[in-house]
């Protein structure tokens, strides 16, 4: 291949920002807090632990029963029967208060996972308000696919710590602080060689926390890196074929995934760690109570059947330090993820509704811009400069100028899209930022250069801004932009499903569908940019027409290409690098603006020529020539 | 793309009930090359489940030959009968059961250390190898994305394949370290534990026994009412995730239209189903563990009420007499029996969601990509940029041909458009040159060469193409336009942008040429897009290029001077554009006027006016429009 390797880094993109500020277990407080939306269920869960692990505390203590009664039974020879009887009600406690356990268990893990189920759904519910309304230089720096990893992966794992390791944690924690109380009572000398174990699980706790939780992180964030160039791939599959960079990418691809290798090894590194830690910290202090324990009873100051008890509630402490590398490993990935969370949660739009904001209703549609200046960010290059014209009600505006001239800026910043940098825009001499965002879109209708269609039936995309509208308006919408004809072809009509992305129809019936959309909303203001780029010359007449009809009475924004589509407009602003170069009518554009001679001049005189076959036309195309 | 929706559906069904044998096997070859740290792991597992089984035993023993013998002052016949580990003599000191028990329990602690790093060990190498398999796995879905033509991605949502590298390889990753480690130790530990109760006294190990095979019913009963629930939850969450698919990348149009509180309300639905069907299926999971708890402590009270019972009555059973530390030894052994059960249980779940995922895996590595790389295709030599189309036929779907025999020739150094209504078959006709699709019959030559001889990658490099929907991704500027030759200095990659026009925005973008785009390079309007995708491609120098309505957002100002700046560029090379705009093509040395999948008229733009047909239909109308327009406020 003529190709020389990649200079770029196999480092995924989309990667470049800072990461936010370091995790802390605050973060999971936070988390742990949307446990309290759901109290009932939480006394019912909790409470249960209590009862359950106050049963699972019995079972030693007629264990111990049922050993001292043989003992008792094999020492004394002599009431066998009692001891017998005994050992059967012992039996028969210890069978009872093991379903009282089981049922308690299962009222606590199954409310415990009902608060998570809750607690997630709260998350994602948060999230996705949060996210529509979001404001677009936020989208524009941001991938769904990264939102898309918050929503679910980084939800499930803070779910996972609500439904397990919480439980766990607190359950443990209970029968630690039960355990302790109850040996001390029986056996204080004992308890005594427990006890140094306590600040030593809490330091490898501390400790290990504290490393796994970045580490958690970084696994969190590689994820989100992997996923994004696999959806780039899949998004952008034919590119990357014609360009014949599949190896690259592959490489890429490869590099994400050796760094989200080595991150989990580090991971599986540090709990490798940790787990034995843990498990010997428990084992090691069962060993040493045996000694001890064996000591009183080889000095006769114990029996055995006290310290089986003894040691089967050891067990009961030193069954939480097992599960300390469990729960650990929980709330690091939680603490990680719910910082993730909360990270879009307190995202504050840009562009919210002011306090004392009015509503907007009942607009004539005047539209002044005024010195607008807009930015991308501070002290930025600005992308509008200046920008000053005025729309009486009713009145169309065309919006003409190359590539890049800031046309679609404009259109944004009507509905509050984006925020000015300076100046003002104003509808109805109200200054957009002064009014509530909802009132003020209610009273626009956009049709956007690209078309989505949302899953579902082509009845249900027509009324996507006025879900309640009837099928009679959604018909009379449909038929003033031209749709209603291809639509009724459709065997299923109205009912018809649109595919994933709108893909079961054409470009033009799609743009169609979406005037009929923006029409149904009976807005007074117009925004059409661009909406006939993509479709073949029948296709855009008829798109043509539908919007003339759109456009009679309403205040519209028009972006076109083409002369012909804006030349009636009543006033057309001319942009050049983001200021308006010119601004007036047709006629006068042409005696004024070199800029728009040109625009016209090469749309027509291309054609002119060629027009020459037909002597009719070339008399009319003279007869309009400046 | 002779494949319809319908066949991948069939092999996709006929792939689901395959053995799980098969799949096991599959993932064999995957572990073979670990297989020297697999035996290893193996055999720390053995180790460590001797361990296991040991310890209990030996602070057992520490009952039957110290503490029961030292307490009641006598060697109690009992007892000093199951003490094998060491028999002191009658008239030992306390002192010397202290002593003895001391060597005892540091036995047992150096066992414990021993236990524990051997756990850590084994961890960390299933988690070793587990990851490399993952990441192999996950190179191979990913290499077999790019094998796969865009065929099988219009009949299959991006979702779904995503969905294996992400989703699928989650649970082979969750499977493979501690639950495979659990679950092979587990039925380790219960077959030794059983074997060594039945040793020990075969009445008390089938009282222990005796509630294994209720544990085993009650595990399948509920496990499978789990699984029924958690197909409903994977339907349900499957909803949610398109439902938030769909949205977020909708965010622009649903404050357009102030959905937001209806779109909150919607997803709030599908949300709620499945949080519901979720909770309705963790109630079977949550029973799981607390009836295995429980059926435990069952055994535990069965085996210390027996125990006991037999060992007051002082009668043998079955020959075999019980003591006390055997009873104390049995219920240690029954605990130790019956967790590895209940820690299977829950295991097994996830080895078996990992066979499904590794079906799912492994059946999409399997597909056989529909148009791949002859076993003797050669490199494509450079392309002088003749290229033909003889008698060409192409379906997407089976009986439905999207091109009927077409045939064209163009000359190198030519360039050729195509004009015709939305359908025709222009962009078919545009995806058979750098073979993106094949065709149905009839063929596809270059320089003489059929398309399908030469290997895809080494014909494409030599084809630019500049598509309407122009995919950017989401890197810098300088980044992007790279892509067409990475390589190209950041001169050259000016210079590009500069030609395709596109250089007076970049400027006043945020960071310039380093400004990061959004995704699929949001944040820039269509004809901006455009512009850095043609500035790519003429960065690549393609021998052919191919411009699919690629200026269709540009103004016709900037069109026309890229269109200048590209003949310059492309001065001896072939080029196909398909435009809608007719003004664009009007320089073209070949029109061809395509209807219906078929070429109804071809020829100079001149010729085909001169024709008055079809183009000239096409032509007028879009012409008339211009003038009617125009002249309208004249004669007003």
């Amino acid at each position: 291949m003529r190709r020389p390797p990649d200079t770029r880094q196999p480092l995924p993109r989309g990667n470049r920002r800072p990461r936010g500020p370091r995790p802390n277990f605050a973060t999971l407080v936070r988390a742990v807090r949307y446990v309290g939306r759901h109290r009932r269920l939480a006394i019912l869960a909790y409470g249960s632990l209590f009862i359950a692990t106050a049963a699972q505390l019995l079972v030693p203590q007629l264990v111990r029963v049922i050993i001292d009664s043989v003992i008792g039974g094999v020492q004394t020879q002599a009431d066998r029967a009692s001891a017998i009887q005994a050992l059967i009600a012992a039996m028969l406690a210890i069978v009872l208060v093991a379903g009282v356990r089981a049922l308690f268990a299962f009222s606590q893990q199954y409310n415990a996972e009902r608060i998570s189920q809750n607690v997630a759904f709260d998350f994602r519910n948060e999230l996705f308000a949060r996210i529509q309304r979001l404001s677009f230089s936020y989208l524009d720096r941001n991938q769904t696919g990264q939102l898309m990893i918050r929503a679910t992966d980084d939800v499930e794992k803070v779910r996972l710590f609500i439904g397990q390791g919480l439980v766990l944690a607190l359950q443990s924690f209970v029968l630690l602080i039960a355990t302790l109380l109850v040996l001390w009572f029986s056996n204080p000398t004992l308890t005594l060689v427990v006890l140094p174990i306590l600040p030593l699980a809490f330091a490898v706790f501390t400790i290990f926390g504290a490393v796994a939780q970045p580490m958690f992180m970084a696994v969190q964030v590689r994820m989100s890196a992997l996923n994004t160039v696999l959806q780039e791939n899949v998004a952008g599959l034919k590119v990357v074929r014609a360009f014949g960079r599949e190896p690259e990418e592959q490489i890429r691809f490869a590099g994400a995934a050796d760094a989200l290798f080595t991150q989990q090894l580090k991971v599986a590194r540090a709990f490798s760690f940790l787990f034995p830690i843990a498990f010997l910290i428990a084992n090691l202090g069962q060993a040493a109570v045996l000694y001890f324990s064996g000591r009183q009873i080889i000095g006769g100051t114990l029996t055995v059947g006290e310290w089986q008890k003894f040691s089967l509630y050891l067990a009961y402490v030193f069954l939480p330090m097992g599960q300390l590398g469990f729960i650990i490993n929980l709330m690091s990935q939680a603490s990680a993820s719910a910082q993730r969370i909360f990270e879009i949660l307190d995202t504050r739009s840009e562009i919210e509704n002011r306090p004392g904001a009015v509503e907007l209703d009942g607009i004539s549609g005047h539209v002044q811009f005024e010195q607008v200046t807009f930015r991308y960010f501070k002290g930025g290059e600005p992308v509008l400069s200046d920008v000053t014209f005025e729309v009486q009600p009713g009145q169309t505006v065309a919006l003409l100028g190359a590539t890049g001239s800031g046309k679609t800026t404009i259109i944004n910043l009507l509905p509050r899209f984006y925020e000015v940098s300076e100046g003002r825009v104003r509808v109805d001499g109200h200054d957009v930022r002064d009014v509530t965002l909802e009132s003020l879109r209610a009273q626009i209708g956009i049709v956007l250069q690209e078309t989505t269609l949302f899953s579902g039936t082509i009845r249900a995309n027509i009324a996507y801004g006025r879900p309640d509208a009837g099928l009679d308006e959604i018909v009379a919408a449909a038929r003033a932009a031209a749709a209603h004809d291809f639509i009724m072809d459709f065997p299923l009509g109205y009912e018809t499903p649109v595919g994933e992305r709108g893909s079961t129809l054409s470009g033009g019936q799609k743009q169609r569908i979406a005037i009929a959309r923006a029409l149904l909303t009976s807005p007074r203001i117009l925004i059409l940019d661009d909406s006939t780029s993509s479709v073949d010359v029948a296709t855009e007449y008829q798109i043509q027409q539908a919007l003339q009809q759109l456009m009679v009475g309403r205040t519209a924004f028009v972006i076109a290409q083409r002369i012909s589509t804006v030349r009636n407009a009543d006033l057309i602003l001319v942009l050049d690098k983001g200021r308006i170069a010119a601004q007036g009518t047709h006629a006068e554009l042409l005696e004024t603006s070199e800029i728009y001679a040109d625009i016209y001049s090469s749309q027509l005189l291309d054609d002119a020529p060629a027009a020459g076959v037909d002597g009719h036309i070339t008399a009319r195309t003279v007869s309009v020539a400046p | 793309m002779m494949l319809g929706q319908r066949d991948w559906v069939f092999q996709q069904e006929a792939r689901k009930p395959k053995a799980v044998g098969e799949t096991l096997a599959r993932f064999w070859t995957y572990f073979r090359g670990y297989a020297h740290v697999l035996l290893m792991v193996g055999l720390l597992v053995v180790v460590s489940t001797y361990l296991q089984v040991a310890i209990p035993n030996l602070m057992g023993q520490a009952v039957d030959c110290f503490l029961a013998p030292a307490a009641q002052g006598t060697v109690a016949s009992t007892s000093a009968a199951n003490c094998w580990y060491t028999t002191l003599p009658p008239q030992s000191t306390a002192d010397d059961y202290i002593r003895g028990l001391g060597g005892l329990v540091l036995l047992i602690a150096a066992m414990f250390l021993a236990s524990s790093l051997l756990t850590g060990l084994q961890f960390f190498l299933m988690t070793y190898t587990g990851q490399n398999v993952l990441r192999r796995l996950r190179n191979e879905v990913f290499a077999h994305i790019h094998r796969l033509s865009l065929g099988y991605y219009s009949t299959h949502e991006a979702g779904d394949v995503m969905s294996r590298i992400t989703n699928d390889a989650d649970t082979v990753q969750q499977a493979i370290s501690f639950p495979l480690i659990s679950v092979i130790q587990g039925s380790l530990l219960v077959v030794w534990i059983g074997y060594t109760m039945l040793t020990e006294s075969v009445p008390l190990a089938l009282v222990a026994l005796a509630v294994t095979p209720v544990m085993f019913v009650a595990t399948s009963w509920l496990s499978g009412r789990a699984r029924q629930a958690f197909r409903q939850v994977r339907r349900s969450v499957g909803n949610v995730n398109a439902s938030l698919q769909e949205n977020l990348s909708a965010v622009r149009e649903a404050q357009a239209f102030n959905r937001e509180e209806q779109n909150i309300e919607t997803f709030s639905e599908s949300n709620a189903a499945s949080r519901n069907a979720s909770i309705r299926a963790v109630a079977y999971t949550s029973a799981l563990q607390p009836t295995l708890e429980a059926l435990g402590y069952v055994a535990v009270a069965l085996v210390a009420g027996v125990g006991g019972a037999i060992l007051l009555t002082g009668q043998s059973v079955m020959g075999s007499t019980v003591s006390l530390g055997l009873i104390v030894a049995f219920i240690a052994f029954t605990q130790r029996f019956n967790q590895p059960i209940s820690q299977i249980s829950a295991m097994w779940t996830n080895v078996q969601s990992a066979v499904a995922g590794g079906e799912r895996i492994f059946g999409f590595i399997d597909l056989v990509p529909d148009l791949q790389d002859a076993p003797d295709a050669v490199e494509m030599p450079p392309i002088e940029g003749r290229v033909v189309f003889d008698r060409v036929w192409a379906e997407y779907e089976p009986g439905q041909p999207v091109l009927r025999d077409v045939s064209l020739t163009a000359r190198p150094g030519q360039m050729v458009a195509i004009v015709g209504p939305t359908g025709a078959g222009k962009t078919t006709m545009a995806n058979l040159i750098p073979r993106f699709y094949d065709v149905s019959a009839g063929s596809v030559s270059i320089d003489g060469i059929d398309v399908r001889a030469v290997t895809a990658r080494s014909l494409r490099a030599q084809i630019g193409i500049v598509l309407q929907d122009s995919f950017l991704f989401s890197d810098s500027v300088m980044n992007n336009i790279r892509y067409g030759r990475p390589g190209a200095t950041d001169e050259e990659v000016v210079a590009a942008a500069r030609m395709a026009h596109a250089d007076t925005f970049i400027q006043r973008l945020p960071d310039g040429y380093q400004t990061v785009l959004g995704e699929r390079g949001s944040g820039l309007s269509l004809g901006q897009r455009q512009l850095l995708a043609i500035a790519r491609a003429a960065l690549a120098r393609p021998r052919i290029l191919i411009l699919d309505e690629a200026t269709s957002s540009v103004d016709t100002r900037t069109e026309r001077l890229i269109q200048k700046a590209l003949e310059e560029l492309l001065r001896g090379r072939t080029s196909f554009v398909i435009a809608h705009r007719l003004s664009t093509i009007r320089h073209a040395d070949q029109v061809l006027a395509i209807r219906d999948g078929q070429i109804v008229e071809r020829g100079t733009h001149d010729e085909l006016l001169a024709a008055r047909g079809f183009y000239y239909e096409l032509y007028m109308r879009q012409f008339r429009r211009d003038i009617d327009f125009t002249a309208e406020p004249v004669s007003a």
